[in-house]
């Protein structure tokens, strides 16, 4: 539907252009060094690259003037090479406030030399605007894993060389070819969440386990929901029994009557949940998951569940971007937030759970214990990803999440 | 500019405008900045908003100019945004009408009761700029929360046994806007309460004129050009302003300028955005050349 990458179709050359620029290679490096060692030898990683149909490239695919690709320009001749990947003197890595171990940045400057600036947004509608086509100027940024497609598209972001995150084996097998972005081609995820209900077990002590105790005229004016039309959109249309990415309009009609019926019971539409479910304003609320950590530090009546009719997963991924001026700084930095130990520092400090395999021992038993944070599988079957919806199929959203939140 | 020396007057202005001829340069340069930044930071904006509006997007949501239309102020005027922008006019109003009521008083007794403290107490009323207003808004959604200073004392006083829901209401939008822009208003009215001449006013009483007649008559009037002046300064931030809102507002307090934020990122569709927000800016503009030009007669009249 959405799913505009299709890593079959990539052709050998624009593999070609991407490698030597990943690698700061100039065409005419590579015919040298074609000509000392042989063809097979030098294009062994390119190849190795590939995918797919690759494997029949000829040398002269080489040879042969690559076109212009929207992702990747080829490097001019006097661009200095560096074939050994020597990380550069800074990193420019821009992430969500409160998003990363205390220990992660430092212990990386401290092992690469590299001078890292860390740059905080706090939505990613301020964060992509800014990133642009290129990053606007940072390396490395966390795009939510239903956005990789568009970044892809847009050529935004570029494919990793593996090569340079051998940490990329600490993830876990779920984590091996996830459908944004097939392979973790571009992305490497970072940290994964559900949504799902959060409630005040002082106010509430019937224990709710559906998504319609958002709907309960007992909580009137103490409701919260999320201010995100695909979230809000998901649950609804999950509680009906339909797909979370639904492009049916009848569908999408049914779940913005239910909506508008549910307005006048909810108090805000918010992302803030953090906020509002400590105040003590909201009794119930539609929050993501992982915020829940966060709110039972201010709060700790709040327990959270999955609604039993199933819920949103999501993730948030490491990118590098294609105006990156320092790209072997950014692949050692993916690198080592893949790393078990730093991975895990980051969920004991974030309090989301990572897709780390390797890094489960080093993580603290609260959060494994938790299921809000590490669910059971019976409720990770039942979970569903949010897609990048087709321009027209976001426009039927959006318009009638702009009638419910006006009228 | 009276009758008297006519002929005089005409070659002045002769004189004026051979002046202008060549020391013209003069005048430039010190119009230079203020019209650099007017150029630079409104008509240039103006116009980029004008043009993206003309355009459309393509399947990754790029702005594309060609083929210009009209197509997306076609979709701007839309019933589906009326709500909202009855919220926002009726908001922004509430406001002006607040900010004179309380900025009014406020101005007449700094200019008439301040004395030698009259700059205390107008560097009181800019006090609250010192600090961000992101944080006084924070701080009014911990006041008016339900269990927040407000409602406590509500209840401490017995007037309620249940809190009151405050926060998230037009009422918490309203006082919002109302605290954030008043300064906005008390300043210009101060200016021209000040300027007025108080023999004015002495020479209404004296001729037999009440208290409430030497004001409505004399001292309002003669202060118009403040009240407009204000009135402007306090509706133009406040049609505009979604932080407001969106922090202190709730389910059914959304306003145009939330709506035009949320079709540039949620939406993607920039040039529907623009036509939106150059819509809301033309009101906006026509709005104030009408208060202007209100403002031009009433200082004629005077």
């Amino acid at each position: 539907m959405t799913h505009r990458y299709d890593g079959s179709s990539i052709d050998i050359e624009k593999q070609l252009v991407r490698y030597m620029v990943e690698h700061k290679l100039t065409r005419r490096m590579l015919l040298e060094r074609i000509a000392k060692v042989g063809a097979v030898t030098a294009l062994a990683p390119i190849i190795a690259a590939c995918t797919g149909g690759g494997a029949t490239a000829s040398p002269s695919a080489a040879s042969a003037p690559p076109p212009p690709t929207g992702s990747a320009a080829p490097p001019s001749e006097a661009a200095a090479p560096t074939p050994v990947p020597e990380p550069e003197d800074e990193l420019f890595v821009y992430n969500w406030t409160d998003y990363i171990g205390e220990e992660v940045v430092p212990s990386f400057e401290e092992k690469y030399g590299v001078k890292v600036t860390y740059d905080f947004f706090a939505n990613t509608d301020e964060a992509y605007a800014k990133l642009g086509d290129d990053g606007g100027g940072y390396d490395v940024s966390f795009p939510i894993s239903v956005d990789i497609p568009d970044f892809i598209e847009r050529g935004a972001i570029v494919a990793l060389d593996k090569t340079l995150i051998p940490n990329i084996a600490n993830l876990g097998a779920e984590w091996a070819d996830p459908g944004y972005d097939p392979g973790n081609a571009y992305s490497v995820p970072y940290m994964w969440w559900t949504t799902g209900v959060g409630y005040d077990t002082s106010r509430i002590t019937d224990a709710p386990t559906s998504s319609t105790a958002l709907w309960d005229e007992r909580w009137s004016g103490h409701i919260s929901m999320l201010d995100d039309w695909q979230e809000v959109f998901a649950l609804t249309l999950i509680q009906l029994g339909y797909s979370a990415n639904t492009e049916s309009t009848a569908e999408l009609d049914e779940a913005l009557a239910l909506l508008e019926q549910q307005k006048p019971l909810v108090r805000t539409y918010t992302t803030d949940t953090i906020t509002a479910m400590s105040s003590g304003d909201h009794w119930i609320g539609h929050i993501w998951g992982a915020d829940l950590y966060q709110i039972s530090q201010e709060n700790e009546n709040i327990a959270y569940y999955v609604p039993e009719e199933g819920g949103v997963k999501g993730s948030d991924t490491a990118t590098i971007f294609s105006g990156a001026q320092h790209p072997i700084a950014a692949h050692l930095f993916i690198n080592h937030l893949l790393d078990a130990q730093v991975s895990a520092s980051n969920t004991n400090y974030i309090g989301y759970m990572g897709p780390n395999a390797a890094a489960k021992e080093f993580i603290d038993p609260a959060i494994l214990d938790d299921p809000a944070v590490n669910p059971d599988q019976a409720i990770v079957d039942k979970l569903q990803e949010l897609l990048d919806l087709d321009q027209a199929v976001r426009d039927e959203y959006l318009n009638r999440w702009q009638t419910l939140r006006g009228g | 500019m009276t009758a008297v020396s006519e002929a005089p007057a005409r070659t002045q202005t002769r004189r004026v405008s051979l002046a202008e001829r060549f020391g013209g340069l003069r005048q430039w340069i010190l119009l230079a900045p203020g019209l650099g930044w007017l150029v630079a930071f409104f008509v240039v904006p103006l116009v980029l908003i004008f043009v993206v509006s003309l355009g459309h997007r393509d399947e990754l949501d790029r702005v594309v100019l060609s083929n210009p239309s009209l197509d997306n102020y076609a979709r701007a005027i839309d019933p589906r945004f009326i709500p909202t922008l009855l919220n926002s006019l009726r908001y922004a109003a509430l406001t002006t009408i607040l900010s004179l009521l309380i900025g009014y008083p406020l101005a007449y007794w700094i200019s008439r009761y301040g004395g030698r403290h009259k700059g205390l107490l107008l560097i009181l009323v800019m006090l609250p700029f010192w600090t961000s207003y992101l944080i006084r808004t924070y701080a009014w959604m911990i006041m008016l929360r339900d269990n927040g200073v407000v409602n406590s004392v509500l209840q401490a006083v017995g007037l309620t046994s249940e809190p009151i829901i405050l926060l998230n209401t037009d009422f918490s939008v309203v006082l919002g806007m109302t605290y954030g822009f008043l300064p906005f208003a008390i300043l210009p009215l101060y200016v021209s309460i000040d300027r007025l001449d108080p023999a004015l006013v002495g020479a209404a009483r004296d001729l037999y004129a009440s208290g409430r007649q030497a004001f409505l008559h004399v001292t309002l009037p003669l202060t118009m050009p403040g009240i407009i002046a204000a009135a402007i300064l306090t509706f133009i931030p406040a049609i505009g302003d979604f932080v407001t809102p969106d922090l202190l507002g709730g389910a059914s307090t959304t306003t145009i300028a939330k709506v035009v934020q949320e079709l540039f990122l949620e939406g993607r569709d920039w040039p529907y955005g623009s036509a939106l927000g150059f819509f809301l800016m033309l009101i906006t503009l026509v709005g104030t050349f009408i208060a202007l030009r209100t403002l031009r007669r009433e200082v004629v009249g005077a």
